[in-house]
């Protein structure tokens, strides 16, 4: 077996011993969207029309719950060091890893998207591009708070500093895809917006991981 | 070119109807490059004691 | 050859010494720029027909919002610095300018803000210079708070190099999606590749103030960074003599 599929395996088996965190982000996200009505009105043409932002920022803070400890649990039992021994590029590996990730703790919480937007009656066709826009864009979204991450692990009182760091640089996707939900809104042409957030998560899945592993480097404490 | 703009040194500092925009923010820029060079000028001194302490700790172990 | 005051400038010793007196110098031509740029503009500057004297922010808006950004710009050039010849001061530098860049970056954001109350009618509006001048805000704080949650300097140096390269590649980007998504605030007044808009006698103090803000900034990095060099070099023999013969 393949060191590549031997890291899926491992991740699965991970998920397997542990499911409480694949449901604990999809969780917070509904109960956050619970508490829009709550906190707004219970008037339904008000929520569908900040509806699909308060989802797009729920699952970004979601999203941002469970990236922060990535590499965590791996840097504490070692087997990060073990990596920079095999006969791969480690920002390959780092790769991987952002795309376990996503696999395995992203996209479930995008399939649970579409019952937010039910709770806050987001109309279909806005809903569909919602979805769309979730999955253009949080790669990028995973690979920068998996820098974050990375950055500071070797820092026992880093608290949500990940979070804090890496924030800002959401800007640009955040601004992309509220762009597109606004076009869905008019029923005008989505794809120019959604083309250029692909571009913006393809350049940053092939980028990011390099910074990454530079970071986890650094931590490690190895030859750079 | 050259030409003060105000009629009298109180119009001045009134610098009617903006004064009160225009001069809190001067006064905030001189606090903050002011501020800052205090900063420095404290942390140097903290440097320089610092390694004062640590020469008289290590004339002390030596005598 | 022609390299060796570039390696002369790596060295902490070398450096301390030659940076008190740049200081000096910078210190005291900072305060002679800024004395005279502030009170031409605030004095004898023409008073602008439309915004009154409430333009005359300007003279410290202006020069302050642009150091907020040159000064993450030579945070980036420190972080390749550092990374390609692995000079310490260039972290020291990074260590100072973030501090630096984010007070600036703070005061264009408040100048900003007095100066948008009767020019707009509030404080705060979601322009996109702005925006991105709160982003940049942001970065800043990002660079500031990671070196101060990693206790070994050399790691949060290179923790800080990366973030900050990520950060200034981005930089554009956040800056032209911010525009994209808003446009109201009026153009920018100066820019390098026009002539200005402004009659001369309202740019050339602005002008005389850009340059005393960036002196007055090299002369803040320069001290802060001073002090930083002492500090990490406080076991090196160096220090121990200059120390021991005050």
């Amino acid at each position: 077996m393949s060191i590549e599929k031997r890291m899926l395996a491992r991740e699965l088996k991970l998920i397997a011993a542990r499911p409480g965190d694949i449901f604990k982000p999809m969780w917070f996200l509904i109960l956050v969207i619970s508490m829009v009505p709550l906190a707004l009105a219970p008037d339904s043409d008000l929520l569908a029309e900040i509806g699909s932002a308060m989802i797009w920022v729920a699952t970004l803070l979601a999203l941002l719950l469970n990236t922060e400890h990535l590499f965590q649990s791996d840097f504490s039992d070692g087997v990060l060091e073990q990596w920079l021994f095999l006969d791969r590029p480690l920002a390959w590996l780092v790769g991987l890893k952002l795309v376990a990730h996503w696999l395995f703790h992203v996209l479930p919480l995008i399939l649970i998207t579409p019952i937010a937007g039910l709770m806050l009656s987001v109309p279909t066709e806005v809903l569909i591009a919602l979805l769309i826009t979730l999955f253009v864009a949080t790669p990028a979204l995973t690979c920068f708070s998996g820098l974050g991450a990375a950055l500071t692990l070797g820092s026992s009182r880093s608290g949500i500093l990940g979070v804090l760091v890496m924030m800002p640089l959401f800007v640009p996707v955040v601004i992309l895809a509220a762009g597109v939900l606004i076009r869905a809104t008019d029923g005008s042409d989505t794809l120019p917006l959604l083309a250029l957030l692909g571009a913006f998560s393809v350049v940053a899945a092939t980028l990011v991981p390099i910074a990454v592993s530079a970071a986890i480097r650094l931590n490690i404490g190895g030859s750079n | 070119m050259l030409e003060f703009q105000f009629a009298s040194l109180a119009a001045f500092f009134e610098m009617a109807p903006h004064g009160v925009y225009v001069w809190p923010v001067y006064g905030l820029g001189l606090l903050v490059i002011g501020g800052l060079t205090w900063v420095n000028a404290r942390q140097h001194r903290q440097a320089i004691r610092m390694v004062q302490r640590n020469l008289e700790r290590e004339e002390t172990h030596e005598s | 050859m022609g390299w060796r005051w570039f390696h002369q400038w790596g060295s902490p010793r070398l450096f301390y010494e030659r940076a008190g007196r740049w200081q000096l110098v910078c210190g005291w031509l900072a305060l002679i720029l800024l004395v005279a740029g502030s009170l031409w503009g605030l004095g004898f500057a023409p008073v602008d027909y439309q915004q009154g004297n409430s333009y005359r922010i300007i003279y410290l808006h202006v020069p302050v919002a642009f150091l907020a950004q040159a000064m993450y710009a030579a945070m980036a050039v420190c972080a390749v610095v550092l990374f390609v010849w692995k000079m310490k001061l260039a972290d020291v530098a990074m260590q100072a300018i973030a501090v630096m860049g984010f007070a600036f970056t703070a005061l264009a954001l408040i100048s900003g803000a007095v100066w948008g109350k009767p020019t707009w009618g509030t404080y705060w509006v979601w322009d996109a210079r702005l925006t991105s001048m709160l982003i940049l805000a942001f970065l800043y704080l990002g660079v500031i708070g990671l070196r101060a949650a990693i206790q070994d300097p050399d790691q949060a140096g290179k923790a800080c190099g990366i973030l900050v390269l990520v950060g200034v590649v981005n930089l554009p980007i956040i800056k032209y999606s911010v525009e994209w998504w808003n446009t109201l605030h009026q153009p920018a007044s100066l820019k390098l590749t026009e002539k200005p808009a402004m009659p001369a006698s309202m740019w050339v103090p602005l002008l005389v103030n850009i340059l005393g803000y960036y002196i007055a900034a090299a002369y803040l990095v320069l001290g802060s960074m001073r002090a930083i060099v002492l500090e990490r070099e406080r076991r090196a023999t160096w220090v121990k003599e200059l120390v021991g013969r005050a």
